[in-house]
C-alpha cells in the first residue's frame, strides 16, 4: 500500500511538472553555426553562449510577452562550415522546426550558400549573424530578414579603420596580407586594401587555398620585401600554423589580426615581438571592472563546469549570449513573439547593456571593443575604443 | 633571392620526405598485393591523431607517443588486411573500392570521436638552425632525418635480408617465388601492415609540424601516389626521391607563382616527366 502511495505521489508530481510545461508555450529559435571544423572558432563559442542564455532564461521561468509566458527551445545543428549542409539545416529549421529567429552564421561561405533560400523566405524570419559577406546585403530589397551582429571593419567608424590607425601611429609603412582564398578572405582583402591605401600604408597580398598546411614558401616570398607586420588569415586553425611557421623560420615576428583570437600569438609568445589583435572584449581585464562580465564568466564556469575560455570568448560578441537576451527583450518590447517585423523594429531601436554595450546602425551592430597589443615576452596592453564615440 | 630559393629547396626537401614515406607505402603495397591503397592517407591521419591523443590528452612524452601511435596504426592495418584487403589481392578495382570505402569509415569515426576541429601539439623540440642564413626549424630537420633513415633501413632490409629478397622475387614472379617456398600470404600481409605502419609514422611526425584535422590524409596520399608514379612504381629509394621532387617543386613554385595553385605545380611536373619517361624516373631500379 505504501508503495502504491509513493508511486501515486510520484506520478502526481510528474503530471504537475508536465502540466506546467504544457501551460507555457515555447518559442523555437535556431542557430546556424559551425560548431566543429577548421573554421569553428566563432561558431563553437557562439553556441556555448546561446545555450547558456537559453538555459538561464528557461530556468528563470521563461519570459512574459503580452500576458503569456514563453520558454525558448533551441535547435542548433552543426554546419561544420559546409554551405550545403547549412542549407539543408536552415530548411529544416524554417520548415520543420518552425523557427522564426536564427542566430548565425558567422562564416561568409555559409551565408553565401544559404542566402538565396533565406531571401526566398524574406519576411518570415530574422537572421542575426556576423558573416562578413552579409555587410554588402544589408538594407537591400528582399533582405529585411538580415541583421548583421558584428562591427564592420571599414568606414570612418569601422574597427578595421581604427586598428590600421593604431598601426600607423606605430610608424608602420608596409604590411603583408596572407589570406584564405574564399568568400570571407576576398571580402577582407578588398576591405583592407582600401583602408590601408587611405592611411598611406603599402600592402602586399598573397592568397592560399583552404587546407594549406605548409606556408613557409609564401611566407618567405612575403618577407622578401621586408614588411613591418604580417596580417594573416581569419581563423585560428590556420593562424596557429602560419604564426608558428613564420616565427620558427625567423620570417615574421610582428602580427596584425582582425579575426580569430589572441591564442595563436600567446602560444608562440617567446618568438613574437608584437601581436596586435582586434578583441571585442579582453575578458581578463573586463571581468575585474564590469559586473555583467564577471557574472557571465561565473555563469559560464558553473554551467559548463570548466574553465572560462578567455582566448576565444571575445568572439562571443556575435550572435551569442547577449543576443538571446536582446531577442527576448525585443519580443517583450514589441508585444509579440511571432511578428518578426515588429520584433526587428524593436531590436533596431534598442540600446542593450549586457556583456557588451550594443546598438544598431543600418541593420548592423555597433559595440565598443578592445585592441589588444601583445608585446615581446607576452606583456599585454589594452586600448578600449567605441566606434560611436570620436577617437 | 638566391637565399630564399635555397631556403625553399631545403624546406621542400624536408616536406617531401613526408610525401616520400607515404609513397614508399604505396609502392610496396602495389608491388606485392597488386592494389593502390588510397586508405594510406587515412592510416596517416590515424597515426597523427594517435600521437596527438597520447601527448595532449594523456601527457605521454612525444618520443614514446610516436612508436605507440605507429604500432597502433599497424594493428589497425593488420585488422583491415585480415578483414578486408586479403580478399582483394591482385584485384586493382576491388582494392580501390575497399580502400576508398575505408577512408569514409576512418574519417567518420574520427569526426564522431574528435570532431573536425583542428588540434595542435606542443612542439617537442623548439627553435631553429641557421643554414647559409636560412632558418630551418629543428623539428623539421629531425622529422626529415627519421623518415630518411626509415626509408634507408627499408631499402637495406629489402636488399640484404631473406624476407626482402623474397619480396623482390615475389614482385617479379609470384608463382616462382611460391614454388621456392615463399609464404606468399604471410608476405603480402606483412608488406600491407608495414605500409600502414609507415603511414602511421608519417602521421605521427606530421603532427609535430602542422595542425591536424580529419582531412589531412587525402591530399597527402594523392601526393604520395604522384611521388610513387614520378619515381616509377617499385623503386624504394625512388619513392623518397619522388616525394622530395614534389615537395621541392611545390615550395619553389610557390615563390614564383601564386600559392593558390600550389597543388598544380607537382602535377605539371609529373606530366612533364611522364612525357619523357612514361614508366617514371627510376623504373626498373629497386
Amino acid at each position: 500500500m505504501k508503495c502504491i502511495r509513493v508511486l501515486a505521489a510520484g506520478l502526481g508530481l510528474v503530471a504537475m511538472s508536465l502540466g506546467v510545461s504544457y501551460a507555457q508555450e515555447t518559442v523555437p529559435i535556431g542557430e546556424l553555426e559551425a560548431q566543429t571544423g577548421p573554421l569553428a572558432t566563432y561558431g563553437w563559442i557562439n553556441h556555448q553562449g546561446v545555450r547558456l542564455a537559453v538555459e538561464q532564461i528557461n530556468k528563470a521561468g521563461g519570459f512574459e510577452v503580452a500576458g503569456k509566458r514563453y520558454r525558448l527551445q533551441l535547435f542548433a545543428p552543426d554546419t561544420r562550415g559546409n554551405p550545403q549542409e547549412a542549407l539543408i539545416e536552415l530548411k529544416q529549421l524554417l520548415e520543420q522546426d518552425h523557427v522564426q529567429y536564427v542566430f548565425g552564421p558567422f562564416l561568409s561561405n555559409v551565408y553565401d550558400g544559404v542566402e538565396a533560400y533565406a531571401t526566398q523566405n524574406n519576411g518570415k524570419f530574422l537572421m542575426m549573424g556576423g558573416a562578413t559577406s552579409m555587410h554588402a546585403q544589408l538594407g537591400k530589397p528582399g533582405k529585411d530578414y538580415l541583421i548583421r551582429t558584428w562591427n564592420w571593419d571599414g568606414g570612418p567608424t569601422g574597427f578595421g579603420s581604427a586598428m590600421v590607425s593604431y598601426l600607423k601611429r606605430k610608424g608602420v609603412k608596409r604590411v603583408a596580407m596572407l589570406m584564405q582564398n574564399d568568400a570571407a578572405g576576398k571580402v577582407l582583402v578588398d576591405t583592407y586594401a582600401k583602408i590601408f591605401r587611405e592611411q598611406g600604408i603599402q600592402l602586399q597580398v598573397e592568397m592560399f587555398e583552404p587546407g594549406t598546411k605548409d606556408f613557409t614558401a609564401v611566407l618567405a616570398k612575403l618577407a622578401e620585401k621586408k614588411p613591418d607586420y604580417l596580417f594573416p588569415g581569419y581563423a585560428d586553425a590556420v593562424l596557429y600554423d602560419i604564426i608558428r611557421q613564420a616565427t620558427d623560420s625567423h620570417l615574421f615576428t610582428r602580427f596584425f589580426l582582425v579575426r580569430g583570437s589572441l591564442a595563436p600569438c600567446i602560444k608562440n609568445k617567446a618568438a613574437i615581438n608584437d601581436c596586435i589583435v582586434y578583441t571585442p572584449k579582453y575578458f581578463k581585464q573586463a571581468e575585474k571592472t564590469e559586473p555583467k562580465v564577471k557574472a557571465f564568466v561565473a555563469a559560464y564556469r558553473a554551467f559548463y563546469k570548466r574553465d572560462f575560455p578567455y582566448d576565444v570568448a571575445p568572439l562571443c560578441s556575435s550572435a551569442c549570449y547577449d543576443h538571446v537576451h536582446m531577442l527576448v527583450a525585443a519580443m517583450q518590447k514589441a508585444g509579440t513573439v511571432s511578428d518578426v517585423a515588429k520584433v526587428k523594429a524593436a531590436l533596431m531601436s534598442m540600446h542593450y547593456h549586457g556583456v557588451w554595450d550594443i546598438s544598431f546602425h543600418d541593420n548592423e551592430e555597433v559595440f565598443g571593443f578592445d585592441v589588444v597589443d601583445m608585446h615581446k615576452g607576452g606583456a599585454i596592453s589594452v586600448i578600449h575604443l567605441d566606434p560611436r564615440k570620436p577617437h | 633571392m638566391p637565399q630564399i630559393v635555397l631556403g625553399q629547396l631545403l624546406n621542400g626537401a624536408i616536406v617531401g620526405t613526408l610525401y616520400g614515406i607515404l609513397a614508399l607505402g604505396v609502392t610496396l603495397t602495389f608491388s606485392i598485393t597488386g592494389i593502390v591503397n588510397f586508405a594510406l592517407g587515412a592510416f596517416m591521419m590515424t597515426g597523427a591523431y594517435g600521437t596527438w591523443y597520447l601527448t595532449s590528452v594523456h601527457g605521454v612524452p612525444y618520443g614514446l607517443a610516436v612508436p605507440l601511435a605507429t604500432l597502433g596504426t599497424a594493428v589497425i592495418g593488420l585488422v583491415a588486411d585480415r578483414a578486408l584487403f586479403r580478399f582483394t589481392r591482385n584485384d586493382l578495382i576491388n582494392g580501390l573500392l575497399v580502400s576508398i570505402g575505408l577512408i569514409g569509415v576512418f574519417d567518420n569515426v574520427t569526426l564522431m570521436i574528435w570532431t573536425s576541429t583542428p588540434h595542435t601539439i606542443d612542439v617537442p623540440v623548439g627553435g631553429s638552425v641557421a643554414v647559409f642564413g636560412v632558418y630551418l626549424p629543428r623539428m623539421k630537420l629531425i622529422v626529415c632525418a627519421v623518415l630518411a633513415a626509415v626509408v634507408g633501413a627499408t631499402y637495406f632490409a629489402l636488399r640484404h635480408t631473406w624476407a626482402g629478397r623474397a619480396a623482390h622475387s615475389y614482385a617479379q614472379a609470384p608463382e616462382a617465388a611460391e614454388l621456392m617456398g615463399v609464404r606468399t600470404e604471410f608476405l603480402q600481409s606483412s608488406v600491407f601492415v608495414y605500409s600502414t605502419a609507415l603511414a602511421g609514422l608519417g602521421g605521427a611526425l606530421y603532427a609535430s609540424l602542422y595542425s591536424i584535422d580529419p582531412t589531412i590524409g587525402g591530399p597527402f596520399v594523392l601526393k604520395a601516389i604522384e611521388g610513387a608514379i614520378l619515381a616509377g612504381i617499385g623503386s624504394v629509394l625512388g619513392a623518397l626521391i619522388g616525394g622530395i621532387i614534389l615537395g621541392v617543386t611545390e615550395s619553389v613554385g610557390a615563390l614564383f607563382l601564386p600559392l593558390s595553385f600550389g597543388n598544380a605545380y607537382g602535377l605539371v611536373f609529373l606530366v612533364l616527366i611522364l612525357l619523357f619517361r612514361p614508366n617514371g624516373l627510376f623504373a626498373g631500379r629497386r
